[in-house]
C-alpha cells in the first residue's frame, strides 16, 4: 500500500467539530487574544527598528518616547496575551469535547443494541476517550493558531504594503509560499507515517506480546532468543518508518527557513535601494527590512497544526465509524413502539448464533414457556455467550430464529422484554444502591436489601463503611470477583423483563455464588419470569427444566 | 520531574552520537544566526546613518563580517548564502533528529520485553502483559520528543546561549549587563512559580484524572446498560461530569500556564528593554547605529534555546512516566530465580513421573488449584488430567515444565526429586526433556495470523515430532473439528505407544476415552487447606 491510498476524512473532522456545538465568539476571542500576543513579536520587531533607526538621526529624546513606550508595552502583551490566549482555546476546546462526548453518548445510547453490544469488543472504548480529546485538541492546535497564522501574516503584509508595496508583495508570497508549501509535504509526512508507522506499530505490538504471552513456551522449545530477535526486527520497521516519514518533514521546515530567508534578502535590499532613491525615510525602511525575523513565527506553526488536523481526522473517522451516522441509523435503532413485555412463551427455532466471521453455533431448539428455566451447557469458546445474544435480540441470528410470544425478536426486545447480564457486565463506579438501580431506576432501599439478602451479600454491604452507599471503585476494582458475581445477580433479579438471561462465568462461581443463583432463580420463576441460563457448572442442572448443549 | 533522568541518561549509549549530531547541526545554525545578524548590520547601518559610518561598529567582530559588506552586491550576495547555507543545516538537522531517539526506544522497549520474559508464568497470569505491551508501543514512543527535541536544546540552552552573551558583550557591554542580569530570572522565576503552584496542580490533575475515568466509566457500560433497557439515563450525568472536569482541568492549566507566561514575559520584556535603553544611547551618541542593529537583532537569540527547552519539556512528560514505568518494571523480579538447584536434570526416558502433593495458589491468593494433586504417569501411558474449569489442570502442567515454582509438593522422575517450591534442578537441562503445548499456543509474530486451529496443529505437531519423553499437552483438541481430533487423539496414541510419557488436560470425552489413566484434579480455598498443613508441619 502506498502512502497516497490514505484518504484523510475531512468530512468526518468537519462534522466531529460541528459536533463539538463551538461557536464563533469563543473561537474568535482566542484567535484575537493569539493574534495580539504574535502581533506584539511583529510589532516590538517594527517598532524598535523604527526606534533605533530614528534616534541614529540625533532627535529629541521627546520625539522617541512615545515609541520606547510601544516598545515596551509589546513587550509585556507578548506573554499576557499568549496566556489569555492559551486559557480562550483550552477552554473552547474543552467546552466542545464534553459536548461531543454527550453527543457521541446519547448517539451510541440510541443506536441499536448490535452497534452497542459490538462495544464489548477490543479496546473500543479505551481508544475513545483518546479519539474524542483529538477532537478537541483539532481547535487548540490546528484551528486557532491557523487563525493566528492568516491574521499575524495579513498584519505583517499591510504593515510592509504601506510603507513599500513592492516589498509586501514579495513578503505576502514568501509568507503564503512558506504556509502553503510545507502544509503539503506535512500532510505527505502524516500519510507516510499513518501507514508505514500504524503497519510497524502493529508488528511491534504483536512480536512483543509473542515475546511476553509465549515466554513459557519459548524457554520450553528454546526459542526465546528468536522471540527476542522477531522483535528487533520489528523494532528495525518501526525504525525504517520513522525514516521515510522524516524525509517530507524535512523538506517542509527547509522551505520555511528558505521562505523566510528569500523574504528577509529581498525586504533587506528593497529596504537600502528605497532609502538612496530617496522613496522612503530610513527609520521606516528599517521597518521593512527587519519585519521578516518576526514576521515568519506565526506560519512556524503550520506543520504542527496541519499534522494535528490529520490526527483529528483520523480519529473523528474512527468515531463515526463507531457510531452510525444521522439518517443511517433507521436498519439499526430502537423503534419506537415497544414489544410487549407481559408474560410470553420464548421459542428456539434452530437458532444459530455468530459474531460476524465466526463459526457458528450449531443449531438450538427450545421452547420455554414462562416461568421456565433452561440451561446452556458447552465448553469455553463455543459461542455461548454469542448465543444468550442473539436470543437477547442484540446479534442477528446466524440460522433459524428466536420468538417471543410468537413475534421474531429484536433489537427493540433487548433490555425491555429480555433483560441480558452478561459474564463481563459492568460494575460502575458508583454506590452499590446505584449499581442496583441500573437495573430499574425507582429500587428503594428496602428492596435493595432484600434483594442483597436473597443473593447472601446483605452481610458484606453492611460491613461497607458507607453501607448501600459505599462507592465502589471504578469498574468495581474494590470488589471481589465472587462478590462482583452476586451483586450483577442481584441487579439482574430487580431488572423488570418477563425474560432473563444470565451468563454465568467459568471461575469465580463459588459455593456462595452457587447458592445464590440458585435462589435467584427460584424467586424469578416464581414471579411466573422466564430464566435462560448459560453455566459451566454441571451440579447447577438440576434447577432447569430443559439442558441444551452445544458441544458437537 | 528532573530535567535529566540519569537512568535514561545511561542508556542513550549508541544516540548519544545523534544527539550530539542533532545538537552540532543546531550550533552550526546559531553561529549562521549570528553571522546573519551582523551582515544585518553592515548592510542596513550605512543608509540610516544621518552621517557617512568612520568606524567599525562591530568592533571585535569585525573580522568576521568585514566591512566591505556594507555595500548591497556584497552584502546581500553574503545574506543569500547564509540563507542558503541555514536552509540547508534545518533541512538536515530535521531529517536526522529522530536517530536520536528511535534506537533508545527501541532498546528500551527490548530490555523491558525480554525482562518481563524472564519473570514467569506466574507473574504473566496477573494479566498485566497487554498494559505492558501498550506501554512499550505507545508509551516510549512519547519518549521521542525527549531526545529528538528537548536534549538536544537542553544541549544548545548550554552552549549558544553563552556565545550568543560574549557576542553582544563585545558589541555593547551595557545590553550585555541587561542580558546577564535578566537570563537567570527566568529559570529563577520559573522554579518559583512551579513550587507555588506545585500542590494546586497535582490536587486539580488528580480530580481531573477521576472525573475522566468516570465518564469513560459509562460509556464502557453503556453495552451493560442497553442489555438491562437503562441507556438513556446517562447522559445528563456524562454531560455533568464533563463539565466538572472542565473547570478541574481549567483550574490546572490556569496555574500551569503561569510558567509560561513567566518565561515569554522575561524574555520579550528584556529585549524591549535593551532596544529602549540603546535608543536613548543613540540619541546621546554614546553608541553607533551599526552596533544597535547587531544588537537589536541578536537579543532574542540569546533567550531562543532557553524558551525552547521550557516548551519541550512540558512535551516530553508523557514519555518521561512512561520511562519510569518502564524502569520500575526492570526491578521487579521472579521468585523462581531464587531457588536452590537439584543438581543435574535426571534423563526421564522410560522412568515414571511421579507427582506427589502439589499445590499451587491462584493469583490473587484465594484458592489452591490444584489443591494437593499426587498422580503417577508411566511412560508409555497417556494420563489424562480432569475436572472442572479453574480448579488448576493447566497450572498442574505448567509446574511440571519446572517454571512454575509450586507452592507445595514435589515432582519427581522415578527416585530422583525434580522440583520441590523451593529447588529445581537446572531448568534447561529438564526442558529439554519435556514438550508442552498450552490453550491458545504462540508460534511467533506469524503465528498471530492463523486461526487458532491452524496454530494449535502447528503446535501438536512440532510437540509430536519433538522426540521428547515428556509430553504435557492442554486441551489439544480445542479449536479443532471433529476429524482433526480424531487425527490428534491417533497421534498422542502412537506417541504413547513409541514409549513417551503423556500429561494430557482436558475435558473432551473423546480424548478421555483414549486415556490408559485418569486423574481428578481439584482446587480448594486456601484457608481450608492451610489448618491441614499446619497439622503437617506440627508432626
Amino acid at each position: 500500500m502506498s502512502a497516497g491510498d490514505v484518504r484523510v476524512d475531512w468530512r468526518a473532522l468537519r462534522e466531529a467539530v460541528r459536533d463539538t456545538g463551538l461557536r464563533a465568539w469563543p473561537l474568535t476571542r482566542a484567535v484575537l487574544a493569539g493574534t495580539v500576543a504574535l502581533g506584539s513579536a511583529v510589532g516590538l520587531s517594527a517598532v524598535a527598528a523604527w526606534l533605533i533607526a530614528k534616534a541614529a538621526q540625533m532627535p529629541s529624546p521627546a520625539d522617541v518616547a512615545l515609541a520606547a513606550t510601544i516598545v515596551r508595552t509589546f513587550g509585556v502583551s507578548r506573554g499576557l496575551f499568549r496566556y489569555l490566549e492559551r486559557l480562550a482555546s483550552h477552554d473552547a476546546a474543552l467546552r466542545g469535547v464534553v459536548t461531543l462526548r454527550e453527543r457521541v453518548y446519547d448517539r451510541l445510547a440510541g443506536s441499536g443494541a448490535r452497534t452497542v453490544m459490538g462495544l464489548r469488543r477490543g479496546d473500543i472504548v479505551a481508544r475513545m476517550g483518546g479519539d474524542l480529546d483529538a477532537v478537541g485538541d483539532v481547535v487548540v492546535r490546528a484551528l486557532i493558531p491557523l487563525g493566528v497564522a492568516v491574521t499575524v501574516s495579513a498584519i505583517s503584509i499591510a504593515i510592509v504594503a504601506v510603507l513599500l508595496p513592492l516589498a509586501g508583495v514579495v513578503l505576502a508570497a514568501c509568507l503564503l509560499a512558506a504556509g502553503l508549501v510545507p502544509a503539503v509535504l506535512t500532510l505527505r509526512s502524516a500519510r507516510i507515517a499513518a501507514v508505514e508507522g500504524t503497519k510497524a506499530r502493529a508488528e511491534v505490538t504483536a512480536a512483543a506480546l509473542s515475546a511476553m504471552d509465549g515466554a513459557t513456551e519459548h524457554r520450553v522449545w528454546g526459542t526465546s532468543s528468536a522471540a527476542a530477535r522477531a522483535l528487533r526486527d520489528a523494532d528495525a520497521d518501526a525504525e525504517h518508518a520513522h525514516e521515510l516519514a522524516a524525509r517530507p518533514a524535512a523538506w517542509a521546515v527547509g522551505a520555511q527557513s528558505l521562505f523566510s530567508g528569500i523574504a528577509l534578502v529581498a525586504l533587506v535590499g528593497l529596504g537600502v535601494l528605497a532609502v538612496r532613491a530617496g522613496d522612503l525615510e530610513g527609520p521606516l525602511a528599517a521597518i521593512v527590512a527587519l519585519l521578516p525575523l518576526a514576521a515568519f513565527e506565526a506560519v512556524g506553526a503550520v506543520p504542527t497544526a496541519v499534522m494535528q488536523l490529520f490526527r483529528s481526522a483520523t480519529a473523528a473517522h474512527r468515531l463515526r465509524s463507531l457510531t452510525p451516522a444521522e439518517g443511517e441509523a433507521t436498519a439499526d435503532a430502537t423503534p419506537a413502539s415497544s414489544p410487549s413485555t407481559s408474560p410470553a412463551t420464548l421459542e428456539l427455532r434452530d437458532l444459530r448464533a455468530a459474531w460476524p466471521g465466526m463459526t457458528p453455533t450449531r443449531p438450538v431448539t427450545a421452547t420455554v414457556p414462562p416461568g421456565g428455566v433452561l440451561a446452556i451447557v458447552g465448553r469455553s469458546g463455543i459461542g455461548k455467550t454469542t448465543l444468550l445474544t442473539t436470543i437477547a435480540g442484540a446479534l442477528e441470528p446466524a440460522g433459524g430464529a428466536a420468538l417471543l410470544g410468537g413475534a421474531v425478536v429484536t433489537p427493540a426486545h433487548t433490555g425491555h422484554a429480555i433483560a441480558m447480564t452478561a459474564e463481563d457486565a459492568h460494575v460502575f463506579g458508583t454506590t452499590v444502591l446505584e449499581n442496583l438501580r441500573v437495573a430499574r431506576g425507582s429500587v428503594t432501599e428496602d428492596e435493595a436489601w432484600d434483594v442483597l439478602e436473597l443473593v447472601g451479600l446483605a452481610p458484606w454491604v453492611r460491613s461497607l463503611p458507607a453501607g448501600l452507599d459505599t462507592e465502589l471503585g471504578a469498574d468495581g476494582r474494590s470488589v471481589s470477583g465472587g462478590e462482583r458475581r452476586r451483586l450483577l445477580l442481584a441487579r439482574t433479579a430487580l431488572a423488570p423483563a418477563p425474560v432473563l438471561l444470565v451468563d454465568e462465568p467459568a471461575e469465580h462461581l463459588d459455593a456462595a455464588g452457587a447458592l445464590a443463583l440458585r435462589a435467584l432463580v427460584s424467586r424469578v420463576r416464581g414471579e411466573g419470569r422466564t430464566v435462560v441460563l448459560v453455566t459451566h457448572d454441571l451440579a447447577l442442572l438440576d434447577i432447569a427444566d430443559q439442558v441444551v448443549s452445544l458441544d458437537g | 520531574m528532573r530535567p535529566l533522568d540519569p537512568r535514561l541518561v545511561r542508556r542513550i549509549g549508541p544516540a548519544r552520537r545523534h544527539i550530539i549530531v542533532t545538537a552540532g547541526l543546531g550550533f552550526l545554525t546559531a553561529l549562521l544566526i549570528l553571522v546573519q545578524a551582523l551582515l544585518i548590520a553592515r548592510l542596513l547601518a550605512p543608509v540610516l546613518s544621518p552621517t557617512p559610518l568612520t568606524d567599525d561598529g562591530l568592533r571585535w567582530w569585525g573580522g568576521v563580517v568585514p566591512e566591505s559588506a556594507r555595500t548591497l552586491a556584497t552584502g546581500l550576495t553574503a545574506l543569500a548564502v547564509i540563507v542558503a547555507l541555514r536552509t540547508a543545516l534545518t533541512w538536515l538537522q530535521e531529517r536526522l533528529a529522530h536517530r536520536a531517539g528511535v534506537q533508545v526506544v527501541s532498546q528500551l522497549r527490548e530490555m523491558v520485553v525480554a525482562h518481563v520474559a524472564t519473570l514467569g508464568p506466574r507473574w504473566a497470569a496477573g494479566g498485566r502483559t497487554a498494559d505492558i505491551a501498550t506501554l512499550v508501543t505507545r508509551g516510549l514512543d512519547d519518549l521521542l520528543p525527549y531526545f529528538v527535541r528537548y536534549l538536544p536544546q537542553l544541549a544548545l540552552a548550554v552552549t549558544v546561549t553563552p556565545v550568543m552573551m560574549v557576542v553582544v558583550l563585545g558589541l555593547d557591554w551595557l545590553s550585555a549587563v541587561i542580558v546577564i542580569a535578566t537570563l537567570p530570572l527566568v529559570p529563577v522565576f520559573m522554579v518559583l512559580v512551579g513550587l507555588l503552584t506545585q500542590e494546586r496542580s497535582a490536587r486539580h490533575l488528580e480530580a481531573m484524572q477521576r472525573l475522566g475515568t468516570r465518564t469513560l466509566d459509562l460509556i464502557e457500560g453503556l453495552p451493560t446498560l442497553k442489555a438491562l433497557g437503562r441507556e438513556r439515563g446517562p447522559a445528563a450525568r456524562v454531560r455533568e461530569l464533563g463539565d466538572a472536569q472542565r473547570r478541574a482541568t481549567m483550574g490546572s492549566l490556569r496555574i500551569a500556564f503561569l510558567s509560561g507566561m513567566v518565561l515569554e514575559l522575561l524574555t520579550t520584556l528584556a529585549v524591549a528593554i535593551v532596544a529602549v535603553t540603546m535608543g536613548f544611547r543613540l540619541i546621546a551618541g554614546d553608541i553607533g547605529i551599526e552596533t544597535a542593529l547587531a544588537v537589536l537583532v541578536l537579543a532574542p537569540e540569546v533567550y531562543l534555546p532557553v524558551r525552547n527547552v521550557g516548551t519541550h519539556f512540558h512535551a516530553s512528560a508523557d514519555g518521561l512516566a512512561a520511562a519510569d514505568a518502564a524502569f520500575t518494571l526492570l526491578d521487579e523480579s521472579d521468585p523462581t530465580h531464587v531457588r536452590a538447584s537439584l543438581g543435574e536434570a535426571p534423563d526421564p526416558r522410560g522412568r515414571e513421573l511421579r507427582v506427589d502433593g502439589l499445590s499451587v495458589a491462584t493469583p490473587d491468593g484465594a484458592r489452591l488449584a490444584p489443591a494437593a494433586l499426587s498422580f503417577t504417569a508411566a511412560p508409555g501411558a497417556i494420563t489424562v488430567l480432569r475436572g472442572p474449569n479453574g480448579e488448576g489442570k493447566s497450572t498442574a502442567l505448567l509446574a511440571l515444565t519446572g517454571l512454575l515454582a509450586p507452592d507445595e509438593g514435589t515432582v519427581a522422575v522415578g527416585d530422583t526429586p525434580v522440583l520441590r517450591d523451593d529447588a529445581a534442578v537446572a531448568l534447561d537441562g529438564w526442558l529439554a526433556h519435556v514438550a508442552w503445548v498450552p490453550q491458545r499456543p504462540d508460534l511467533g509474530p506469524a503465528g498471530r495470523t492463523l486461526s487458532l486451529g491452524q496454530r494449535q496443529r502447528r503446535a501438536l505437531s512440532r510437540a509430536f515430532d519433538s522426540g521428547r519423553a515428556i509430553v504435557l499437552l492442554d486441551e489439544p483438541t480445542s479449536h479443532l473439528d471433529r476429524e482433526s481430533r480424531a487425527e490428534v487423539i491417533a497421534a498422542i496414541r502412537s506417541l504413547a505407544d513409541s514409549g513417551a510419557t503423556v500429561v494430557v488436560a482436558t475435558h473432551e470425552p473423546e480424548v478421555v476415552a483414549a486415556a490408559d489413566a485418569m486423574v481428578e484434579v481439584t482446587g480448594a480455598l486456601t484457608s481450608t487447606v492451610e489448618p491441614a498443613n499446619t497439622g503437617e508441619d506440627a508432626s
